[in-house]
């Protein structure tokens, strides 16, 4: 297909004097042929599935895609006839210059998504650069092999030029993508040009004006390919932390998900598979109204008890929320269940961490157990141990499946069975602004499982308007009075009743379904309320 | 901003991480495993060697076939105190078509895959369940708690048309305002029947299924796509909905099956409306069932494994047996036979004349289950990936994902086991049978392998083993005429001091019914030893 528009008669008629050109050397150029055909097509294919995944409507991304590419080749295969000498140097130059854009196109465009305003200038800028060259080359290589007579010629580097296509074609979704992701082909292929430009640079050497020149050329290009090929997963990583608005200080792929810290002066934050958890400018406002009220609800039910008071917190493994528990001296015993070993262990061991959570995983009342929440409960309940006074669900939103069995009415009847009678607990549950339905079906829920929810909210500004769910064994009235002792910056006893209020335009809609475990509509309703015009990240795992 | 464009973004870069790391493809090994058809061939060809000097036992009851039915009978008399029983079990291992088998990266079913939780109504089956803690605290409340390992999570099911996976089984895309007036009329049509009793105050479907009321029995006698046809339903969304449901229940069409089963499938355990309608599943599929039956009947070296039992005499109750495995023949003397293994099998270890059920009465679907080690969990365009994962117009019924409820600890280990079902569905079962059993290793791992392709392109070279299992009786077809007319009457009628008890005799091919007459069995054989007890179904 793109060779149709890059046919143009060799500038000069060829010689049809019987010049030896060596066999092995034809065959040669025609296998460059194949190469530089074979690239070209990649290339473009590369572009048009980066511009679908980050631009979206594929088709259009296609069309002109390919559109613009086979209108440069045409202008390229135009401006051909303007290079009148030189055509072996400027054949190796004209590779080099697809290497380097090809071969970096991929990384380029992942980083220009990360950094610019629009990325579709630098796209098309790509793309006309790419496919002038790529015009370009098939003259003049049809010029380099003038010894040949006309029909053998064209047949010849036109069937090559069609078969790379095929090639092409063929490789890049089924081996390509799935084997070395996008970055990486558009490097590997680069290197491919390269080799064809080292390779005419080697066997023309007479043609060459400033052979050496040329050669070291080659070899920059040659080995800034290469170096980013061997660190193409970290470019392709760097170019997801560009997508931070601060720089990235810590990041680590654990077995379950990737954790990255960013700071920008005192603001601190970390995202789970780039998902904000928290801003320390603000995160004291989400522990205060997730912890304090639950905990007075519990100092409600059950005054008499000044130790020895038994918390369950499931997820929170960065132990902000065990600090505003630890500020409560009736606290006896901490329970912490969360997935992820990387996690407890860095909040327990970075000291700019230890510092935010104020070294809470240091406690003695602090007991961490590294496993999937529901298990443990299971477990909790099979062994018959001691139920809880008060239950903190404090786990990332439930945007997929393995998550959403967390906010199920099993879960929670489960939850419920390890509570004692005058058990509360509290649930973080989305924003019931930015995600109505998914906070009300985890209210709904929670009705189902016979938990009594009390919904509240509070606004905290790095997250927007979020919900929570107090609960409870038996029915009570939410609390009205803090308890006194820890020092609160967000939380007070005139705050305290206005949580509890929602506006109209956050009223509960009527036809949100409970999350059952065997079809989890939560899971949907997340989806559906993220992709509204509303939507906006909230704290995915 | 766009979170979409950064979670592709994220995938990408992790796509890019884990593929740096990997090699090429490895071979893939395949094998047959499961049922051993020469051993029960032997049986049909005469190819047990003669007895000599057979070692002679005693027993109060022996049990002949170790699957759903007959290990659901040894728990029974187990709990009934009686401790004098003999398994014999011809397979190297019990479980019978609710085996489970085992590849590296997970245990896997080699057929029964799944119950459903049982209606109100089935009290024996609670029991079991309360036994095996399956459920957990009272059972006999209308939503008992089930121990939630057990149950099947969200997403339960999803189907390929198209080439874009959905939720649910009944294929929307692209449906006519007239398909979704026939579909709202089929609900419709069900939630009426649904809960109704006859006027003999049974239900109208109940399980097991001869317990059904005799008001809509006449159902029986007509296929379920003529019962389409007399409702008006001809969309074919809604036909091969309710054709899948036969297939994958029956491993037969709507034109083979018969009405009344047809809608029984929809019905006996109450439509999903308000209350959680649970699927219990394990890796091994209902193999953990029949394991946990085995543990809690206690038989120890009374369960007798690689033991054919060849020759029955119902007047004295004398069991002649072969050891494949030892070599050495037995000589049981009972006063009761539960016979739990498939009934066409009966007569060709009774004496000649004895079994008056005409052959050929029952029908049988083989079936072919192919169990699939991938080194990436399959993901396809569309709707997550689900439990049970179904291609519309396909002969096959898809695959089940062995690792689907696995704890999250395990959800970073890459790979799972994807088992793959096809009934053989011919009209002449024994050509079908012949098909199932001369096809090589070759021939069939390249059918399942070119299957799945068809709904994931490229995914053959994630295999990394096929464990194909093929059951040339995988369950007695329900067809027209089946359920109430003579042959299963008789094939239910005991003969001397045998009792015929598998599945098959029970009516539908469920773990229910086997469970059932296990049960309704053992209680029978109680009661002739004079030890009586209330029933538990």
């Amino acid at each position: 297909m793109d060779a149709e528009d890059s046919v143009s008669a060799p500038a000069e008629a060829p010689a049809i004097e019987a010049t030896e050109l060596h066999r092995g050397r034809s065959r040669m150029l025609l296998v460059s042929v194949l190469v530089v055909a074979t690239c070209g097509l990649v290339y473009e294919l590369i572009s048009a599935t980066m511009a679908s995944y980050l631009l979206g409507d594929s088709v259009t991304q296609w069309s002109l895609v390919i559109g613009v590419y086979l209108s440069a080749m045409g202008l390229g295969s135009w401006l051909s006839k303007s290079i009148e000498r030189h055509e072996t140097e400027r054949f190796v130059q004209i590779q080099l210059v697809i290497a380097l854009v090809g071969g970096f196109s991929a990384t380029m465009l992942f980083l220009g998504f990360a950094h610019l305003a629009s990325v579709r200038p630098l796209l098309f800028s790509i793309l006309v650069v790419v496919g002038t060259a790529v015009g370009l080359e098939i003259p003049l290589m049809m010029r380099i092999m003038r010894g040949y007579a006309l029909k053998d010629l064209v047949a010849r580097v036109l069937a090559f030029d069609y078969l790379g296509s095929l090639a092409a074609s063929l490789l890049f979704p089924l081996l390509l993508l799935p084997y070395l992701g996008l970055v990486r082909t558009a490097l590997a292929f680069g290197l491919l040009n390269a080799a064809v430009a080292g390779w005419s640079a080697a066997h023309f050497t007479p043609d060459l004006r400033r052979p050496g020149w040329i050669k070291a050329q080659v070899g920059l290009v040659a080995a800034m390919l290469g170096a980013g090929f061997v660190f193409g997963t970290e470019i392709e990583d760097f170019g997801e932390s560009q997508l931070y608005d601060f720089p990235v200080i810590f990041s680590q792929r654990t077995p379950y998900q990737r954790l990255t810290i960013t700071r920008w002066q005192n603001d601190i934050r970390l995202f789970i598979n780039g998902n904000l958890q928290f801003s320390s400018t603000d995160e004291h406002r989400y522990h205060e109204a997730l912890v304090h009220p639950v905990l007075a609800a519990s100092v409600q039910a059950r005054p008499e008890v000044v130790e020895g008071r038994r918390v369950l917190v499931l997820g929170g493994g960065d132990g902000l929320a065990l600090r505003e528990i630890l500020a409560h001296d009736d606290v006896g015993r901490i329970d912490l269940v969360d997935l992820d070993p990387a996690m407890t262990e860095l909040f327990s061991s970075h000291p700019m961490l230890v510092s935010l959570n104020g070294g809470a995983f240091e406690d003695p009342r602090v007991h961490v157990h590294n496993a999937d929440a529901m298990e443990w409960l299971l477990q909790h309940r099979r062994d018959d141990g001691d139920k809880f006074d008060v239950a903190i669900v404090d786990l990332p939103d439930p945007n997929n499946f393995s998550l959403g069995k967390l906010y199920s009415n099993s879960f929670y009847r489960l939850l419920g069975t390890q509570l004692r009678d005058d058990g509360v607990g509290v649930v973080q549950s989305t924003s019931p602004y930015l995600a109505p339905r998914s906070f009300w079906c985890i209210v709904a829920t929670l009705e189902a499982a016979d938990l009594n929810p009390r919904p509240y909210h509070a606004h905290v500004p790095s997250f927007g308007d979020w919900g929570f769910v107090l609960i409870a064994k038996t029915p009570r009235h939410p609390p009205l009075h803090l308890v006194p002792g820890p020092t609160r910056r967000f939380l007070s006893d005139e705050l305290m009743s206005t949580l509890f209020v929602f506006p109209a335009d956050q009223a509960r809609p009527d036809d949100v379904e409970v999350n059952r475990l065997n079809d989890q509509m939560l899971v949907r309703y997340y989806e559906q309320d993220l992709a509204a015009p509303l939507g906006a990240a909230g704290r995915g795992g | 901003m766009d979170l979409s464009r950064r979670r592709v973004l994220g995938a990408m870069a992790t796509g890019a991480a884990t593929s740096a790391c990997r090699t090429s493809p490895r071979p893939v090994t395949s094998r047959f495993v499961g049922q051993l058809a020469e051993r029960g061939h032997r049986l049909r060809d005469g190819g047990i060697p003669p007895a000599s000097a057979p070692t002679p036992m005693t027993a109060s009851v022996v049990i002949v076939g170790g699957g759903a039915a007959g290990l659901s009978a040894a728990w029974r008399l187990r709990r009934a105190g009686l401790r004098d029983v003999v398994l014999l079990e011809m397979e190297p291992a019990v479980g019978g078509t609710a085996r489970g088998g085992e590849l590296p990266r997970s245990r896997y079913p080699m057929g029964a895959h799944y119950l459903p939780a049982p209606h109100p109504s089935f009290r024996g089956l609670r029991t079991l369940l309360g036994d095996l803690g399956v459920i957990v605290g009272p059972t006999d409340r209308p939503e008992p708690d089930y121990e939630l390992s057990y149950v099947c999570r969200g997403p339960v099911e999803r189907h390929r048309y198209k080439g874009r996976w959905d939720p649910g089984l009944y294929p929307t895309l692209g449906e006519s305002d007239e398909e979704q007036a026939q579909w709202l009329r089929w609900r419709d049509h069900l939630r009426e029947l649904d809960g109704r009793r006859g006027a003999d105050g049974r239900r109208l479907f109940d399980l097991p299924v001869l317990g059904s009321s005799t008001e809509l029995r006449q159902l029986d006698r007509i296929s379920m796509a003529t019962y389409l046809d007399q409702l008006g339903l001809d969309s074919w969304r809604l036909r091969w909905t309710v054709d899948y449901a036969c297939r994958d229940d029956y491993g037969a069409t709507l034109a083979q099956t018969s009405a009344f089963a047809g809608l029984h499938h929809f019905l006996s355990r109450g439509l999903e409306d308000e209350v959680d309608r649970f699927i219990l599943t394990w890796p091994q599929g209902n193999g953990w069932l029949t394991e946990q039956l085995s543990e809690r009947a206690e038989l120890g070296d009374r369960l007798r494994r690689d033991t054919v039992a060849y020759a029955i005499d119902p007047d004295t109750g004398v069991v002649e047996a072969w050891d494949a495995a030892a070599g050495e023949h037995l000589r049981i003397s009972a006063h009761t036979v539960l016979w739990s293994a498939p009934r066409f099998v009966l007569p060709r270890v009774l004496p000649r004349g004895r079994d008056r059920l005409p052959a050929g009465a029952l029908t049988y679907s083989p079936w072919l289950v192919a169990s699939v080690e991938v080194d990436e969990v399959p993901a396809g365009i569309g709707t997550d990936l689900a439990w049970d994962n179904v291609p519309v117009g396909a002969d096959n019924l898809g695959y089940v994902v062995a690792t689907h409820s696995q704890s999250l600890v395990d959800a970073h280990v890459p790979g799972t086991v994807l088992t793959y079902y096809e009934p053989l569905l011919g009209d002449d079962v024994v050509a079908e049978r012949t098909r199932l059993l001369s096809g090589s290793l070759s021939q069939w791992t390249d059918h399942v392998l070119t299957q799945l392709d068809g709904m994931h392109p490229g995914i053959g070279r994630t295999v990394r083993a096929v464990d194909i299992a093929r059951w040339g009786h995988a369950m007695v077809r329900p067809v027209v005429g089946h359920l109430f007319g003579e042959g299963l009457r008789q094939a239910r009628a005991e003969v001397g001091r045998v009792i015929p008890c598998a599945a098959d005799v029970g009516g539908l091919p469920l773990f229910e019914e086997a469970f059932a007459a296990g049960v309704r069995a053992a209680e029978r054989a109680l009661a002739q030893l004079g030890r009586s007890e209330a029933t538990i179904l």
